[in-house]
Parts: structure tokens; C-alpha cells; sequence
């Protein structure tokens, strides 16, 4: 037990997800993530890179295997998943924003009502945490008044408020028009360099070169190749080279 | 230019037609003979008619300064003082006996048709708290993941839209009300909740079910609960989705409490009916009680506008 402590902040061990429909879109997959590591998941859509993502903050429940989150098991039934949540921010496709809220709302609505601090305290973060992505003069304006870059921007700053120790994204630059992908990709980039632990499914290449610590290669549910980004675009393995010949 | 000229056109059109269906009201009236009588319904909506005060004992009759009539009693009962009054019908010193009228007090009472409307109001209201809550909860029952309370919420909202609610109101009024003790208000209020709360909770659902559930898994991955993030991410949203079709519920409530006139209940159809015994003057006081229905569905849907129109700012 405490030979990891400093070391996985995720164990994913032989995760199986079988759908009620039959659909087997997880198959023996195991990954652990250190504090700190940035990791990269690429793979083909419908390969199971979205749903394993979102089975490490138990929006979707696993059909076998094991998974602890900074020694917390997430298949324990005692285990509080709210609390879990808390630690694991989640960034979507499409931002998910709350179109009832101000960009600031949308920031300071869980930690005033999950942790329960008062609004004053609450809105000075979330101040602090959109000024750190950019957005210091959009904090009033609601959601369908902010650009998809925007809009994704204080996804980010929301699910940082509640200080978790891991960023979950999934795939968050796919809805952006082009000219807006870069804006959120900085705000990534300067997350990691601040050492958050980030697990990324992406299509960016360009990013998963220059930031990711590992890179993670899923197809038809299996985890087939993790590389560091040197060695993994450079890799002849031919499922991943189908791939990315597909892609590049 | 063209186009102005014909939208002129057509509101005239629809000016025309309007009064065109007024006229087909007063011929027909004039076809049958009927006589108009709309000067004996405004005494059934505010009654100005002074009333007379009147002597309850021989006495006295004493006009002080401020004038203030005091009547003193021949037999030592405590004094008659009436600050107030309109006529005086006594003079200083005249002596009166028990019965004598002595004061004139104009007063605006309240008609039956008013009282019927106040009752109306009543009846709506409070049937309409309880209609939205039962509805809510029937409602996230209705796509609980529990079997137990969807099977439940169901058959609550099958058996409930699927009777009439005159049957309702006589088994709620008869059966119930008996079984239960409950008064003709109480049992009133209960079928017309219990009604609304069914169709309420069908808007419920839809409305909840309409928020895409990427909403709920943004809620949930920030570590909110189920019920915080209904309370403050679903069911805000589905709130303000919900409004047009929860308006015409409301209005379907305030016109469906008239039926509850059948257990007695004095509401505004009942009052009508019973100002027209007295009158002989139906055409005229079912206009004016329609005008009344009228007047509260048109200010409720008023403010469910201006309530729409304040929650658009996030548009």
C-alpha cells in the first residue's frame, strides 16, 4: 500500500465494461497514471477511449476489474463517489456549461454548494481561476454569449474550482471551430506545467506531442500500445500505424 | 410598402369579423325578445346600498359635539355610541323606541359575485400549491430508476387523467370526504391537486427529460449529489422550459374549479348560478361571470409572461 503513495494517483486494473446490449467496450484494460503525468489517449472513435476515461469518475460503472483513485477504491460500495468526484474534475466534449449560470455561476455553484463555502469566498476564487484562463471580462455573461473556445475555457476554471487532483478531458477541443482549438490547448498546457495530473483524449496529435508524459493508443476496447511521445510516434506497430496514417 | 398595406388590411378583417360577432349576439338576443337588464348585476358585484342602523332599546337620542350620537337606555343597558354615520334619522333629544331606524351607514359590501370569485381565487390557489408539488414529485418519481415509485406515479397519473374529474370530485367529496372527515373546501382542494398534480407531473417529466444529460454529468463530476444537482443545475433549467405548458395548466385549474360547484362549494359558477334565481337576468350574469373568469386567467397569464420574459436573460 504505501509504496504507491507517491507514485499512482490512478490504478485501473483489467477494467471490463459490458453494456446491457451486449456491447463489450472495455476489454482487460489496465493503466496506471503517476501524480503529476500528463497522459495522452488516442485511438479510433468507438474504441473505448471516452468510456474508460469516464469510468475513472464512475460516470459510467465498470463490469469487472478495479480501479482506485489516490488509494480509494471506486468499486468499494462504501466508497462516497461524491467525494471521489470532488478530487476528479472532468472536462466534455461539449462544455456541459449551465446555461442558468454567469460564467462565474457556472464557477463558484459546486464549491458554495459541495463544500459549502460562502458565496463571497466562492466568487473571489472563481475570479481568480477565470482571470487565470483569460476570461477576466467575460465573468458575467451567460454561456450562449461566449464562444465555444470561451465556453470550454470556463469548463476548465469550473472543474478546477473545486481543487481536484486530477483533470479528466474528454476530448475537449473536438466541438471547437479550428481558430479556437489553440486558446484551450494553452490553458491545458499551462495546467501541466503546473503539474496537474491530466489523463487527455484528444485527436490533437500536435498537443500529445509536446505535453503528454505517456501516450496511450486504444482500438476495439483494448489498450494496445502506451509509449512515451518520442517513441510512440515513431513506433511501427501496424494497428497504430493504420491509425495514424488515418489521422496524420 | 405592398405588404404594410396588406396587414392593414387584414387587422381591419379581423376588426370587422370581431364586430360583426357582436352584432350576432345582440340580433339574436332581439330575436327571442330578450331585455337587457345590466343595471341589476354591478349590485351583485359591489352592493352600494346604505344600510340602516337601528335602535336595540328605548332610549334617548343625543347629538354631542363631533358629532357623535349617543343613545342612553331607559332600562340602564350601556350606551349606544355611532361615531360614524351617513343620514341621521333622529334629531337631539327625541326620545326612540326598539327598532327605530337612526342612522344611515354608506357602506360598499362585498356581492355574492365578488365573494364567489374570492373563492375562486382561494380554491385555485391553494389547489395549485399543492397541484405543483405533488406534480414535482409525482414527476421525478415518474423517471425514478426505482420501480417501485415509477409503477406508483404511473398508475397515480393513468387513474387520475384517464377519469373525469366531476367523477373525482364526487368520490373525493363523498367517499373520501366521509372516510376521512373532510369539509367541501378541503375535499375540493384535494381532487382539484390531486387533478392538476397529474398533469403537472407529465410536464415535470418532459421538462427534466428535455435537459440534455450532459447537464447531469457536469453536475455529478463536480461532486453535487443527485438531489443538488436537480435542485440546482436540472430542475432550474426544466423550470423555465416548462413555463408555457405549466401556464395552460394553471389556467385549465382556475376554469376546472368551477365544477367543484357541485358539492357546494359557493365559487363563482356557483354564485351565478344562484345571482341568476334572483335576477331572472341569466344572459347578463353569465356574461359577467365569464368577463370575472376571465380577468383572473388573463392576470395569471400576464405575470407567467412577464416571469417568462425575466428568465430570457440567459438566452
Amino acid at each position: 500500500m504505501t509504496n504507491r503513495t507517491d507514485k499512482s494517483i490512478i490504478q485501473a486494473r483489467n477494467i471490463e465494461k459490458i453494456y446491457p446490449n451486449g456491447c463489450h467496450a472495455l476489454k482487460k484494460v489496465s493503466l496506471d497514471i503517476n501524480r503529476g503525468e500528463v497522459v495522452v489517449i488516442i485511438g479510433p472513435s468507438g474504441s473505448g477511449k471516452s468510456t474508460f476515461l469516464r469510468t475513472l469518475n464512475q460516470l459510467e460503472t465498470i463490469s469487472d476489474g478495479t480501479i482506485h483513485i489516490d488509494e480509494v477504491s471506486l468499486t468499494d460500495r462504501k466508497t462516497n463517489i461524491n467525494k471521489v468526484r470532488e478530487e476528479v474534475g472532468m472536462v466534455f466534449q461539449s462544455f456541459n456549461l449551465f446555461p442558468h449560470k454567469t460564467a462565474l455561476g457556472n464557477v463558484a455553484l459546486s464549491p458554495i454548494k459541495v463544500k459549502k463555502k460562502p458565496r463571497a469566498v466562492a466568487e473571489q476564487e472563481g475570479r481568480e481561476l477565470l482571470k487565470k484562463v483569460g476570461l477576466a471580462e467575460r465573468m458575467n455573461n451567460y454561456p450562449s454569449h461566449l464562444s465555444g473556445g470561451q465556453q470550454q475555457r470556463v469548463a476548465i476554471a469550473r472543474a478546477l474550482a473545486m481543487h481536484p487532483k486530477i483533470m479528466l478531458f474528454d476530448e475537449p477541443t473536438s466541438a471547437l471551430d479550428p481558430e479556437m482549438v489553440g486558446e484551450v490547448l494553452d490553458v491545458m498546457k499551462s495546467l501541466a506545467r503546473d503539474g496537474m495530473t491530466m489523463v487527455v483524449v484528444t485527436h490533437e496529435m500536435g498537443f500529445a506531442r509536446e505535453v503528454a508524459d505517456r501516450v496511450v493508443f486504444m482500438e476495439d476496447g483494448e489498450l494496445v500500445f502506451e509509449e512515451s511521445p518520442e517513441r510512440f510516434f515513431s513506433s511501427d506497430n501496424p494497428r497504430l500505424q493504420r491509425f495514424l496514417g488515418q489521422v496524420l | 410598402m405592398e405588404k404594410q398595406s396588406h396587414l392593414l388590411l387584414w387587422k381591419a378583417v379581423f376588426v370587422l369579423i370581431i364586430i360583426g360577432l357582436g352584432f350576432g349576439i345582440y340580433a339574436g338576443s332581439k330575436s327571442i325578445d330578450y331585455t337587457w337588464r345590466w343595471e341589476r348585476i354591478p349590485q351583485y358585484i359591489i352592493n352600494t346600498e346604505a344600510t340602516t342602523v337601528r335602535a336595540p332599546f328605548d332610549g334617548t337620542a343625543t347629538i354631542e359635539k363631533g358629532n357623535r350620537l349617543v343613545v342612553t337606555s331607559d332600562y340602564g343597558d350601556d350606551p349606544l355610541v355611532i361615531k360614524k354615520f351617513d343620514n341621521l334619522l333622529v334629531g337631539h333629544g327625541d326620545l326612540v323606541f326598539e327598532g327605530d331606524p337612526l342612522v344611515e351607514v354608506e357602506n360598499w359590501n362585498i356581492g355574492p359575485l365578488t365573494w364567489g370569485l374570492v373563492m375562486t381565487l382561494q380554491l385555485s390557489v391553494v389547489s395549485l400549491v399543492f397541484a405543483v408539488v405533488i406534480g414535482l414529485f409525482a414527476g421525478l418519481a415518474r423517471i425514478s430508476s426505482n420501480p417501485a415509485l415509477r409503477y406508483l406515479s404511473i398508475t397515480y397519473i393513468e387513474l387520475i387523467r384517464g377519469t373525469p374529474l366531476l367523477v373525482q370530485i364526487f368520490i373525493f367529496y363523498f367517499f373520501i370526504g366521509t372516510v376521512l372527515d373532510l369539509d367541501r373546501f378541503t375535499a375540493g382542494v384535494a381532487a382539484l391537486s390531486v387533478f392538476t398534480g397529474a398533469y403537472i407531473a407529465e410536464i415535470v417529466r418532459s421538462g427534466i427529460q428535455s435537459i440534455s444529460p450532459g447537464q447531469m454529468e457536469a453536475a455529478r463530476s463536480l461532486g453535487m449529489n443527485y438531489v443538488q444537482a436537480m435542485v440546482n443545475v436540472i430542475l432550474p433549467q426544466a423550470f423555465k422550459r416548462t413555463l408555457p405548458p405549466m401556464a395552460g395548466q394553471f389556467i385549465n385549474l382556475i376554469k376546472d374549479s368551477s365544477l367543484v360547484s357541485v358539492i357546494s362549494i359557493t365559487d363563482l359558477t356557483k354564485a351565478g348560478r344562484e345571482v341568476v334565481s334572483s335576477t331572472f337576468a341569466p344572459f347578463e350574469v353569465w356574461f359577467a361571470v365569464a368577463l370575472m373568469y376571465l380577468v383572473l386567467t388573463g392576470a395569471l397569464s400576464w405575470a407567467i409572461q412577464r416571469l417568462e420574459k425575466r428568465l430570457s436573460a440567459s438566452d
